[in-house]
């Protein structure tokens, strides 16, 4: 009865087999031109430019080394804590306040009117970098984007005399190379 | 009885392409539709806080259940060792796959996150039957994958009564879990009742085998293969017996809810004064749905392939007006926050809520219908699942 | 180049610095990139002190939520009390009400007046509805992903980094408490984060209890919602529930909400 059984993957329609057929050409040919891209970007005075804003406060919770790479885990770490097991930071300074709200509070960007620039401006202090670095947040599709009322930051207490910064606000041209140095190690999932 | 061969579809033909070219451009506008209600969010759709699962939750679960149903064919050439099914077994297989994809996508894209699906296939809540669904829905596809693989690769061939036999009761699994989606609404007087789940195992064997005999004629239609009147027949009563427990299911289900105070209510509603569900199930899901397709199937028509084929169509349509029923007409009636009050609020709390199923939501779910049409117009040119010919003296076993 | 560091978790982070002394060459990266782009920083304040690397650990607080403690409420209905003051400052307090394309019937409600009455009496009366904080809640039981949860003080939330918008939540709520976010969101309170896509309802006001404040609407209410600890046999709510009652919506459901009313 099974007298035409041998299993193979022939496709007959030779478009769906073209298209097959082509697909590495497409791949390596996306590739290249997304290399293109990149090579151009790394070269000085070529590439985009990251603007790194200034911020209200003294200092960061974390040195801004520490705070370019782990802030992703810090944020998710506090999120967690802060949501589901109800630990909050408490006004007095006995733990760092990692929350996503102080951030906002010392890391908005006025424009030139004086004016917080919210989310959807380049400027903003997130975008700045993560659209420099292509990675995309949803943080602020339920966050608000900029401090409430004033925008009078509420003082981190409890490192006030430290001066972590040490990176001058400005406009630099970064490279690939930099960038890998600055970029997060994301070690889970985006949400 | 002669030897059964199976072949592909010619792919480089007109109808290969025009097939293609129409299913793709239905899934191509479903996925636009999706897109333009994601951007924008639900307020484009008929969907509100009181209809929380609107047209496209329809689309979805028809598909789904379907997709259990589709397997039939194979599950009684497999398990129930029916040779006369044998030779549509691959087709049923892959049918039930295109349809379980179709009705993922819809539900995927119906998501208010559908970009956070890793989320719900990494963090899991063992309590939620959701969870249990994905799961249920994820091992449907490998295990019906492997099922087909053992029939279509001759040194495994030996295995696949044990694939079909884990994939029969995967699929019973599957469409209980899909049913006690609703049966575990306890709030939710529409749905508390465990008659749901049993319910569901049997539309999906109606509307299952409705898409599939309707699949099955369409191909050997348009590629001119030879489809003889043995095979139809058996599966066109087999089809009319699933559509008579459909009614006997729907019938019981009503009268026990009828005959609980608690639940005449509602029941009165959907068969009443519901308006436009009330039309729906009386004139669309057992008018037409059910008692049509009986007619067309058992009465002198039974040997026309056209009604034959219109009774399938009804079949189907029949099948969605009943969920729409199930789904959102049992959405619509207010929920007793005080058991024999009145009671009103800002919320709607207390007035039978509207819906207004909009064009988006309807192209989504037409969509998934596309995507799984696609997926078997691809199929059946790609790798041999229709038999070259089912002509009575090849798929009668009994013929000389 | 020494930074004077006023910081008291020094000297847990000394312990492992030779670890992260070999990290921290790594991440240098303002070091590089000054070299790359030819920055000028000012003098002194160019490397970093591995003193300074502080970890996760120091974000961890001590106390949270507690299983000890189960927030109620309960809603004295029988007081003469205009209930739309209490929708007001939730509304208010969660920046509920800035949907800009929505429908009425998709718009967010946290807490809403709900009218009954009595067809054969023709008694009537009015109470404020919010998610009733059930101990075995069914919104809970049916998110796929955990993202409807329940803190250890018995407050049910939605985690939104989690929602994926399924929606089964609102099938599953007997007290419809809950409402899904139809369009994109701006300007939000910043204790309420909320968004398109996700579902959301009434926290108890996560946010206040933990500052230890009451949430909006008892404050607003005037002494007719009072506020409290129902495992605490002193707490002022457990007294009045010891002694004068009160009823849950639709308790022969045997979901044990954590809202209480008397009157109804």
């Amino acid at each position: 009865m099974w007298l035409h059984l041998n299993f193979n993957f022939s496709f007959n329609s030779s478009f769906v087999r073209k298209s097959l057929q082509r697909l590495p050409l497409f791949v390596v040919g996306l590739a290249l031109f997304a290399s293109f891209n990149t090579v151009s970007a790394s070269q000085n005075g070529l590439g985009p430019e990251i603007t790194i804003p200034e911020s209200s406060g003294e200092s960061c919770v974390l040195p801004s080394e520490q705070m370019r790479r782990e802030h992703p885990d810090i944020l998710k770490h506090d999120r967690i804590q802060t949501l589901r097991e109800g630990l909050r930071a408490k006004a007095d300074g006995s733990t760092l306040d990692g929350s996503l709200k102080q951030c906002v509070n010392c890391h908005a960007v006025k424009d030139e009117s004086n004016k917080f620039v919210r989310i959807d401006n380049d400027q903003h202090f997130c975008v700045s970098c993560h659209k420099y670095a292509a990675v995309s947040i949803d943080c602020f599709q339920c966050h608000r984007d900029i401090p409430e009322g004033s925008g009078d930051f509420h003082a981190l207490t409890n490192h006030k005399n430290i001066n972590y910064s040490n990176v001058v606000p400005g406009t630099y041209n970064l490279t690939i190379k930099d960038m890998a140095n600055i970029a997060p190690e994301v070690n889970s999932d985006d949400n | 009885m002669k030897k059964l061969h199976f072949l592909e579809v010619e792919g480089n033909s007109k109808g290969f392409y025009a097939f293609f070219a129409l299913f793709g451009l239905i899934s191509l506008i479903g996925m636009l539709a999706a897109y333009y209600m994601e951007h924008n969010g639900h307020w484009v759709t008929g969907m509100n806080n009181q209809i929380v699962w609107g047209t496209p939750h329809v689309f979805a679960i028809f598909l789904i259940v379907a997709a259990s149903g589709a397997l039939n064919v194979a599950s009684i050439s497999s398990v129930f060792a029916k040779t006369a099914y044998k030779p549509l077994a691959r087709l049923s297989g892959m049918l039930a796959m295109a349809l379980l994809s179709g009705g993922l996508v819809v539900l995927l894209l119906d998501l208010g996150r559908p970009d956070r699906l890793i989320v719900a296939m990494t963090k899991f809540n063992f309590v939620s039957i959701f969870t249990w669904n994905i799961l249920l829905y994820t091992g449907f596809m490998g295990i019906v994958g492997v099922y087909l693989w053992t029939m279509m690769d001759r040194p495994y061939n030996n295995l696949t009564k044990k694939a079909g036999m884990a994939a029969f009761i995967w699929r019973l699994i599957l469409t209980t879990g899909t049913g006690s989606i609703f049966g575990f609404l306890i709030a939710r007087e529409a749905y508390d009742s465990a008659l749901l789940a049993p319910m569901f195992i049997i539309m999906s064997f109606s509307f299952g085998l409705a898409f599939f005999l309707l699949v099955l004629m369409g191909s050997y239609k348009y590629t001119q293969r030879d489809l003889g009147d043995y095979i139809v027949n058996r599966l066109k009563n087999l089809l009319g017996v699933f559509v008579a427990a459909v009614f006997y299911f729907v019938v019981v289900y009503h009268l026990t809810n009828l005959y609980s105070a608690d639940h005449r209510d509602i029941t009165l509603f959907i068969l009443t004064g519901g308006g436009l569900y009330t039309f729906l199930f009386w004139v669309v899901q057992i008018a037409l749905g059910s008692l049509l397709p009986l007619v067309l199937l058992y009465g002198p028509t039974g040997k026309n392939r056209t009604m034959i084929g219109l009774a399938c169509a009804l079949i189907i349509l029949g099948g969605f007006a009943q969920l729409y029923v199930i789904i959102i007409g049992g959405q619509a009636y207010p929920m007793h926050l005080f058991p024999g009050m009145e009671v009103t609020s800002s919320f709607y709390d207390g007035v039978v809520a509207s819906y207004t199923p909009s064009l988006p939501e309807f192209l989504l779910g037409m969509g998934g219908v596309g995507i799984t049409l696609l997926l078997v117009t691809v199929a059946v040119a790609a790798m041999k699942f229709l038999p070259a010919s089912l002509a009575d003296e090849v798929a009668n076993p009994h013929s000389k | 180049m020494t930074i004077n560091i006023d910081n008291k978790n020094n000297d847990e982070t000394t312990t492992d610095s030779a670890s992260k002394e070999m990290e921290s060459s790594r991440r240098n990266f303002i070091f590089g990139s000054v070299a790359a782009a030819g920055l000028t920083v000012a003098p002194g304040i160019m490397l970093y002190q591995t003193a300074n690397a502080r970890s996760l650990s120091d974000f961890s607080l001590k106390e949270g939520a507690s299983s000890k403690v189960r927030w109620g409420m309960l809603v004295d209905t029988t007081k003469e009390v205009d209930w739309n003051k209490c929708v007001d400052a939730c509304n208010k307090e969660h920046g509920l009400g800035n949907e800009t394309n929505s429908r009425d019937e998709q718009k967010t409600q946290y807490i809403r007046v709900v009218e009954v009455k009595n067809k054969g009496t023709g008694y009537s009366m009015s109470l404020p509805v919010m998610c009733q904080h059930c101990e075995s809640a069914p919104c809970v039981d049916v998110c796929p992903t955990g993202a409807s949860m329940k803190r250890a003080d018995g407050i049910v939330l939605v985690d939104r980094h989690r929602c994926i918008g399924c929606r089964y939540c609102m099938m599953a709520c007997p007290y419809k408490a809950r409402s899904f976010v139809h369009e994109v969101l701006t300007d939000q309170t910043e204790n309420t984060p909320r968004g398109k896509g996700c579902v959301e309802s009434c926290n108890m006001c996560v946010n206040r209890i933990d500052n230890g404040q009451e949430p909006a609407c008892v404050e607003a209410s005037d002494g007719a919602i009072i506020f409290g600890d129902l495992n605490d046999s002193e707490s002022s709510i457990s007294k009045i529930l010891a002694k004068h009652g009160g009823k849950q919506i639709r308790a022969d459901l045997k979901l044990n909400p954590g809202v209480f009313y008397q009157g109804i």
